[in-house]
Formats: C-alpha cells, sequence, structure tokens
C-alpha cells in the first residue's frame, strides 16, 4: 500500500505541477476532465450497455405516454408506475459500473483531497500541532524545531486523550521537517508553507489499511509506535467560483458528472 | 456476453462487500461514479414526478376544455372499437383453410358473431379500398382512385394520396442556404375518416398503419402513417445493391446499383442519401460505406459512416442507423437493413430501402409528431416506409424467397407489438391497425400456390408454403386478441381485398394503339416509359396505374382531342370491345368488364377518375409496361416475375373478409360500412355524404340499399 500511495503521490505531484501556481480550480476542472474520461471508459466497460439503453428507452417511453394519454387518469398513473419500475431497474443496473469505479476514486479523491482540501499556510500564521499516544505510552514528548519555525506557546498536554499540543509559528514560506520525540523514539511530520497548490498532509497515523488508502499524502508511523497520530491543524479550503464557495469535492463532482455527460457521445458510452 | 454480465456482478458483489466492510470515512468517498446512476434517476424521478402533478393538476381543466369545445353528446353502444386488418386476406383461401381446420381461432371468432364476404372497392386496390373504409365512402368522394394519377398537363405520373412539394426560397449564406419556407407535404384524400368524426365527440382513436394516412390526420388520437410513406431518398422505396459488378440493366420497378471498389478484402464507396437542402446547389448527402471481408469465415465487418455492422453471408441485418450530416450541428437520420450476398470473386450488399428513422422522423409520419417516437421508444426501430416490404428486390432477384419472408414477417412482428401495446392502453375509443404481410406474402408466393404458374421456375424454396404460414400466423394474432376483448367491445378482423393470381398481363395501351384509340409520334417506338413515345394530338384514350384508362378530353387534359359531348358514345365503343376480350393464345377472357366510374361513383371528385376501371379475369392484371407506359409490348405476355399474384381485377372476383365478435343485421356488408357503423356504435349520426350503411339496424331503421 506504501510503494502504491508513493507512486500513485509521484504521479498526482507531476500531474498538478503545472497547475501548481494558477488558481485551483483550473487544475481541477483539468484533473476532472481526465477523471470524466476514465469514468467513461469504466461505466463502459463494466456496465450493461444494451440492457441499460434498453431501460432508458422504456423511461423515455413512458414520460411520453403520459404525455399522450394525458386525459386519462387511469394510463397517467399506470405509465408513472412503469417509469419508476424501470428506474429501479436502471439504478440496479448501475451499481456494477458504481461498485467498480469506487476502488479507484477513493484512491483519487484521496490523493487530490491532500492537494485541494486544506488552504496553505502563510508565514507568521500559527498552526496547531498535535500529538495522540497509545493508552500508557510514556508521556515524556518533546519537539524539535527546524530553522525557520518557532513555538508560540509552551507545550500543552491534553487532558482527554495520552497526547500533547504546541502551537507553532513559520517564520517564512517553505517545506519543513518537525521532529517529535516520544521517549527514545524519533518522529517526523512534514509542515508545508506555501500558498500553492501542493500535497499537504494535516495526518500521519498508525500503519492501517483503511489509514494508507485514505492519508496517502505521507508514509504511516511506525507499527510499534508510542504515537497513533500526528495533526497539523492546515485550514480546510473552500473554492470559490463567481463569489459561490464549495468544498472542492462539490465542484469534482459536478464538474465530472457534466463533463462526462458532455463527452459520452465521443466515447459511444450509454449513461 | 451473459458469462460477462455474470462476471462483473459477481466482481461488483464482491467489491461492495469489501466496501461495506470498511466502516467510517469511507462511505463519503464513493466518488463521483455513482453520480451517473443517481444523477439521471433523480432526473428522470423528479420529471416523472413533476410531469404527473402536472397532469393531474390541469385534468379537470382538459377535462372541461374539451367538453366545451367537442360534442359530448354521443351514447355509446360499446366500450371499444378494435379492426384488426389483415390486408389482403381472402375469403376462398380463408374458407379452405378453415375446413382444413387450421384457422380454429378466426372459426371461433365466426361462431361468436359472423364471417361474411366483404364488397370491396371499385378499383380493388388497397389505397382505394382503406380510404373507403376509413371515410365510408366511394372514391368520388375520398379522391383515391390508384396508387397513381396523371398530371393533366404532361400526362405523367404522380402520387395519388400525397403531394410532397419542394422549397425555393432560400436565405444563401457562403455555402449553405436556410430554407425560408416549409415543404408543402399535403394528404390529397378527401372526406373525414371516422376517427376525426369521433374525435370530434370526444372519443380517441389509436390507428396504426392504415394505408393512406401520410401526412397524418390531425384528430383526437394517435396516428402512426402508413402508404405513402416516402424513403429518406424520397422515392416510395428504393434498395440500393453496392456491388463491384459492371453496370447492366437498371431495376426495373425501383432499385439502384451503387458501385463499390474492391481492393483484398477491403471494399470501398459511397451512399449518396437525400438531397442536402441546406447546401447551395442541393448536392445528395453522402455517407462513406467500406467493408472488411473474412472470406474464410464468410463475414465481413461494414461501416456506413461511423456505424459499425458484422455481417455474415446471406444473413439480413439488424436496423443500421445511417447519419448524414447536413451541416454543423444538423443531421439527416434513417434507418435500413442490409445483407452482403456475394464476396467471392465480386462483392455485393443489399440495402433496404433506407426508411425514415421513427426516434427522429425527417418528415411527419405520425400525430402527434412524437407518437413514432414513442413508439421506437417502446419497442425499437421499426420500418416506416410506406410500403415497407420491399418486394421489389425479390422481384428484381437481388434477394432470395427466405429473405424476403424474413423482412415481411419482421415488419409483421412489429406491427403486432404495436398492436398490441395500443390495444393493452386503450380503455375507451376505437384502435384500428392494419397488417400488411398477408397482401405482400401473397404477392410474392402466389406461384407456388397453383400448380403450372409461369413464375413458378421450378427452383428450390422453403417459402411454398409461406401462404399458409401467414393465413395461420393471422389466425394466432386473432386467438390473441380475442383473449383480450371483453363483452362490451366490438371487433372487427376484416381484410380490403381478396387475391387472384397474376399469370398473364395485358398491355391495353397496346389494344389502344392496335385499335386506332392511341397512337405514337412520328419515329417513336412506344418502348419509353411513362407514355412518352405517345402522340397526345390523336391519341383519344390511354392506360395509367393498375386499373384505369382515361380519355384525352378536350379542356381536362392539355392537349385533349375528346369532345366532352363525345364521351359517353366512346365509353359506350370501348367498353363494347373490351367486354369479355379474349386472350386466345390461352383461350381465355382476360377482361370481364370496362366498368364506366360514372355509372360506379357519385361525389365531388368524380371529375378526377379515370373513365373506366378495369375488370380483369382470375389470372390476368395490366402488364408490367403497360403499368409504366410501356407500348411496345406484347398485348398478352406470360408473368414471370415473383410478383405473381394480384388483386388488381374485377373487384366482384376478390372480395374482403369480415369476422365480427357480434351478428351483423346484413347479409351483403361491404368495406364503405364500417365507417358508419363505427360512428353508430359509438351514438354519433354517421354523416349524410357517407355512402356506406352500419352494419347493426334498429327496427326503426329505413330499410338497407342494396350494396353495389
Amino acid at each position: 500500500m506504501s510503494l502504491l500511495n508513493s507512486v500513485l503521490g509521484g504521479v498526482f505531484d507531476i500531474l498538478l505541477l503545472p497547475f501548481r501556481s494558477l488558481p485551483p480550480m483550473i487544475g481541477l476542472v483539468v484533473i476532472s476532465a481526465l477523471c470524466s474520461v476514465g469514468m467513461l471508459l469504466g461505466y463502459k466497460a463494466t456496465s450493461n450497455q444494451p440492457a441499460i439503453e434498453a431501460v432508458k428507452r422504456k423511461i423515455a417511453a413512458g414520460l411520453f405516454e403520459i404525455r399522450l394519454y394525458n386525459d386519462d387518469i387511469v394510463a397517467i398513473l399506470k405509465a408513472q408506475g412503469a417509469i419508476l419500475r424501470d428506474n429501479l431497474r436502471y439504478l440496479g443496473l448501475n451499481m456494477v459500473p458504481m461498485v467498480f469505479m469506487m476502488v479507484p476514486f477513493v484512491l483519487v479523491i484521496a490523493q487530490l483531497q491532500f492537494h485541494y482540501g486544506y488552504e496553505g499556510l502563510e508565514a507568521n500564521e500559527p498552526v496547531l500541532l498535535q500529538v495522540t499516544l497509545q493508552e500508557g505510552a510514556s508521556s515524556d514528548v518533546s519537539l524539535e524545531l527546524p530553522d525557520g519555525v518557532r513555538l508560540d506557546a509552551p507545550a500543552v498536554r491534553m487532558a482527554a486523550l495520552p497526547g500533547t499540543a504546541w502551537r507553532l509559528v513559520p517564520e517564512s514560506s517553505g517545506s519543513y521537517e518537525l521532529g517529535i520525540i516520544v521517549g527514545s523514539e524519533r518522529l517526523t511530520k512534514t509542515l508545508v508553507v506555501d500558498d500553492t497548490v501542493t500535497r499537504r498532509s494535516p495526518f500521519r497515523l498508525a500503519p492501517s489499511f483503511l489509514n494508507q488508502l485514505l492519508y496517502p499524502a505521507e508514509p504511516p508511523l511506525p507499527a510499534d509506535s508510542a504515537a497513533v497520530e500526528i495533526a497539523l491543524h492546515y485550514p480546510d479550503r473552500e473554492l470559490s467560483v463567481l463569489g459561490f464557495g464549495q468544498h472542492w469535492l462539490v465542484w469534482f463532482f459536478l464538474l465530472t458528472i457534466v463533463l462526462a455527460f458532455a463527452m459520452k457521445g465521443w466515447f459511444g458510452v450509454t449513461i | 456476453m451473459l458469462q460477462a454480465s455474470r462476471w462483473r456482478t459477481y466482481a461488483a458483489a464482491l467489491i461492495l462487500a469489501a466496501a461495506i466492510a470498511i466502516p467510517g470515512t469511507a462511505d463519503a468517498y464513493v466518488g463521483p461514479g455513482a453520480g451517473f446512476a443517481f444523477v439521471s434517476s433523480f432526473l428522470v424521478l423528479f420529471s416523472t414526478i413533476l410531469i404527473v402533478f402536472a397532469s393531474l393538476l390541469i385534468w379537470p381543466f382538459r377535462v372541461l376544455w374539451r367538453a366545451v369545445t367537442r360534442r359530448t353528446s354521443a351514447k355509446p353502444k360499446i366500450k371499444r372499437f378494435i379492426v384488426c386488418g389483415f390486408d389482403g386476406q381472402d375469403p376462398q383461401l380463408t374458407d379452405k383453410f378453415m375446413a382444413e381446420g387450421k384457422l380454429p381461432n378466426f372459426e371461433r371468432l365466426a361462431k361468436m358473431g359472423c364471417y361474411k364476404p366483404l364488397k370491396t372497392t371499385f378499383p380493388a386496390l388497397s389505397p382505394v379500398a382503406w380510404s373507403s373504409f376509413s371515410t365510408g365512402s366511394r372514391p368520388a368522394r375520398h379522391n383515391i382512385y390508384d396508387f397513381l394519377d396523371r398530371d393533366r398537363r404532361t400526362y405523367l405520373p404522380v402520387l395519388s394520396s400525397t403531394k410532397i412539394g419542394s422549397i425555393d426560397k432560400f436565405l444563401n449564406i457562403g455555402p449553405f442556404q436556410i430554407p425560408r419556407e416549409k415543404p408543402e407535404i399535403r394528404l390529397l384524400r378527401k372526406s373525414k375518416p371516422f376517427w376525426t368524426i369521433l374525435g370530434e365527440h370526444n372519443i380517441w382513436s389509436t390507428v396504426v398503419r392504415v394505408p393512406i394516412t401520410f401526412p397524418p390526420d390531425r384528430f383526437y388520437g394517435a396516428q402512426l402513417s402508413a402508404m405513402c410513406v416516402p424513403d429518406l431518398l424520397g422515392t416510395q422505396g428504393t434498395f440500393l445493391l453496392f456491388t463491384t459488378r459492371p453496370d447492366d440493366d437498371t431495376f426495373k420497378e425501383g432499385g439502384m446499383r451503387v458501385k463499390v471498389h474492391m481492393d483484398g478484402d477491403r471494399v470501398e464507396g459511397t451512399l449518396l442519401g437525400p438531397e442536402n437542402i441546406l447546401r447551395q446547389g442541393t448536392p445528395p448527402l453522402e455517407l462513406p460505406v467500406s467493408a472488411d471481408l473474412d472470406r474464410t469465415d464468410s463475414t465481413a465487418a461494414v461501416r456506413f459512416g461511423d456505424e459499425e455492422v458484422d455481417l455474415q453471408l446471406n444473413e439480413l441485418s439488424d436496423w443500421v442507423q445511417l447519419t448524414f450530416n447536413a451541416a454543423p450541428m444538423v443531421k439527416v437520420r434513417g434507418i435500413a437493413r442490409v445483407m452482403m450476398t456475394e464476396m467471392n470473386g465480386h462483392f455485393s450488399l443489399y440495402m433496404t430501402p433506407i426508411a425514415i428513422d421513427p426516434d427522429k422522423p425527417a418528415m411527419p409520419i405520425s400525430h402527434p409528431d412524437y407518437y413514432s417516437v414513442y413508439l421506437a421508444k417502446m419497442q425499437g426501430k421499426y420500418s416506416t416506409l410506406g410500403l415497407a416490404e420491399d418486394t421489389w428486390a425479390l422481384n428484381e432477384d437481388v434477394i432470395e424467397d427466405r429473405h424476403f419472408r424474413e423482412l415481411a414477417l419482421d415488419i409483421d412482428d412489429e406491427r403486432k407489438e404495436m398492436f398490441f401495446t395500443s390495444l393493452d392502453k386503450l380503455r375507451k375509443g376505437s384502435l384500428v391497425c392494419v397488417f400488411d404481410a398477408t397482401d405482400r406474402i401473397q404477392h410474392m408466393y402466389w406461384r407456388y400456390l397453383e400448380k403450372g404458374h409461369p413464375a413458378d421456375d421450378g427452383r428450390e424454396s422453403d417459402c411454398r408454403n409461406a401462404i399458409e404460414e401467414i393465413y395461420v400466423r393471422n389466425d394466432k394474432i386473432v386467438g390473441e386478441l380475442l383473449d383480450k376483448v371483453g363483452p362490451d367491445d366490438l371487433l372487427m378482423v376484416l381484410s380490403d381485398h381478396g387475391f387472384a393470381s397474376f399469370r398473364r398481363g395485358v398491355n391495353l395501351n397496346r389494344w389502344l394503339m392496335d385499335n386506332g384509340y392511341l397512337y405514337l409520334k412520328e419515329g417513336k417506338t412506344g418502348s419509353e416509359e411513362w407514355l412518352l413515345d405517345v402522340d397526345w394530338s390523336r391519341t383519344k384514350a390511354y392506360c395509367l396505374g393498375l386499373s384505369g384508362m382515361f380519355f384525352n378530353i378536350a379542356g381536362r387534359e392539355a392537349q385533349g382531342i375528346v369532345d366532352p359531348a363525345d364521351v359517353p358514345a366512346l365509353k359506350e365503343e370501348i367498353a363494347g370491345k373490351l367486354k369479355g376480350l379474349r386472350d386466345e393464345d390461352n383461350d381465355e377472357v382476360a377482361i370481364i368488364e370496362a366498368f364506366d366510374t360514372a355509372k360506379l361513383y357519385t361525389g365531388p371528385y368524380l371529375e378526377n377518375a379515370p373513365e373506366f376501371v378495369i375488370g380483369y379475369n382470375r389470372g390476368y392484371r395490366t402488364s408490367w409496361d403497360c403499368a409504366t407506359g410501356v407500348v411496345d409490348a406484347p398485348l398478352y405476355e406470360d408473368n414471370v416475375k415473383a410478383w405473381s399474384g394480384d388483386h388488381c381485377v374485377d373487384p366482384r372476383l376478390v372480395p374482403g373478409v369480415l369476422f365480427c365478435n357480434r351478428a351483423i343485421d346484413v347479409d351483403d356488408p361491404a368495406l364503405i360500412d364500417i365507417a358508419p357503423t363505427a360512428l353508430q356504435q359509438f351514438g354519433v349520426e354517421p354523416p349524410k355524404h357517407m355512402d356506406g350503411q352500419p352494419l347493426f339496424r334498429d327496427s326503426n331503421d329505413p330499410p338497407r340499399e342494396t350494396n353495389s
């Protein structure tokens, strides 16, 4: 999984490199278009196209039937019933490609989340670093800061969880590696101070399959580590179009759907 | 295919199970893949609910509006009037097959109500007969006398039922032109069909493929046009043969040869489609055609533009979509079926006439406009061409017996689905559907029904029993129909005419020339089609179409020479000579009688009628040459074409059939009686201009006139 994540991470870093200094929406549109093509090809390969075509024709026939027999209430209701039945069938036929597409899209969305999901930090903007430890682990935790990053306040031990939190202030833009010492163990965490579209990792987590799947931006913590989570609280990002701000995933969802519908004819796909 | 589908389903189930097993955040990452399904479904659901809601909301207002705008006083005696027409079903054959026990459902229907011969029209031709059926009138009231009429100025043939005009006004923009008017498409049938009158009384009708309904009638109901709907090339059905063979004779009755080039296993050519009215000069639309041949498997991958179809030698394809690009964003669509007929040595590919795509019709082929689209969505592509069964390709030996039968029966299946779908939706009102396969099959396979038919060349054919098979097939349709008909329904199963053999052709233009009524231009032989060699300054009479003889009357025809005052005498003279005209070679009567139309009909359009309807004897018909206006041909000749049965004979010899689920009150029902019967049964007084009379009579009805 780590290998897959590092490969995918590299691919997405390269893919998004040309858009790094551009407004985030531009890169997202391009990525969405590529994903739409992938979705269409995947959908075509994994769906039962003749059956989908047939059921869509039936649904359309039902709509025409409502129009044709619009003086006959019984006919209208029967047509409505038939449309609902066909719609359920259509949904059923879509389940198979949907499940197939879920796998690549979890990976893609996880990658994109770390490029588009968090706002970049600015120099002198405070950020909270939080280390959560295993139950009963040594509470002897300290922090090694690189040049350019300073502590804004003393460490705070968390009462509810075994762990410690620090408020840091990066003094200039750049990519930093923070050192966290837990007992005799030294752990690291990246800190990116940059307002471009680049990979930002808010979490470093214990090495479970799910954690690696969903948080691929940094390698997991060692399996025998006393820490279970190192979190760096980047602010969430909203992408704004004509003053209408939404989470990037909403735009991604809309763009991929719209572009896929627009391009389905080119690829001969019935959706 | 099925295995691939199962594999997909199993794999998807596994992945889904794994995804469900992974808890929490994964659910949020189902991703936009799901969007396809849910966005589409949501849109459908949303729009359906909206449409239904709107329909329910405006329903009371519609009812009120209909009550105000249409007469609703009718008190129907029946709930549904269902007419199932089998074009050309013959009473003699029906009797024979019933006696042999092969038509149990027809027998059942006859026992329920009645079975009688049904008097047809003069002439016994489908366009005339079905027009009389729908209007309850003889031809002088509906103005349809044959498939063809003549242009009085040029003497050239014109379609009798439809006028399709051209566009003259355009706005020119570079190489393109934008039409500034719509072409005139007008139905020439006069009088009102009974479904229009029923609609005026708020009674719904569904009319499926009844001949002479193009362009469709506008009435309260739905209609799919039939006979005279052109193909995409604007003809009444031109099949195409893409071939590497050198030019030969042109096809006489309506096919077109398209030259293609073969280089090894690759064949290339161009399909020339309809005129592109959006380009200056209206060049034909083009579609590249190519084929990659695999001779070891006898298969080919054939492409028409972007559409690809895999063909097996001598096997018909399903419908193939043909899309012509007329201008950016403007496409003209047609559908056709294709078949590779040879691939070794030479390559030939047969294509049925290109039918208007019902899903995106290029012309108005239904009422309402979207009715053809609705049917296409409901059951898939179907043939829209007026004369949908490609009889000409079999006549020209381009396809084999079995291919024609396959084409005809597939169209019959399409029709059956339309009919039963419409029947299921009809709760009140009328439904009329005409099945054409009986007519076409009898036309093409009659040669196998009687011994010694000149068109039976003794070739092996698995269609020797095709006529009996189509009657049995009709019987099954009747069986299904009877299961769906209730006690309040009036069901009629009928045909427009019967059938007879076509063994000998008669060239009456030749007879007219031999008897001094028709003259050729100086130096001409009479071999030109469409009477182009005729000297009109001396000609008194001529034949055009399948049944009519016209006089060249002064003041009516452009070069008319017969004084209107002399018409009765000329009629008497020619009728006297034609009565009992003998074919001495075969020692048979060829023409029983020439019927004077002035005595047959009354009505406002009598002046458009031919002077005579020719009553040929059984076994005789107008010859192929005479029908196309060639004079230079023998008076009598054997018919050796596959088109070997016909009904253009003395109409008294070829009545249709009438089966009804109720006993009727008359002994001599006629086709013109059906329309007034329909109106009477729905409580609507039949209009006085209808020639027909209701088949059900009340005790206080005036005495019925005998049907002539």
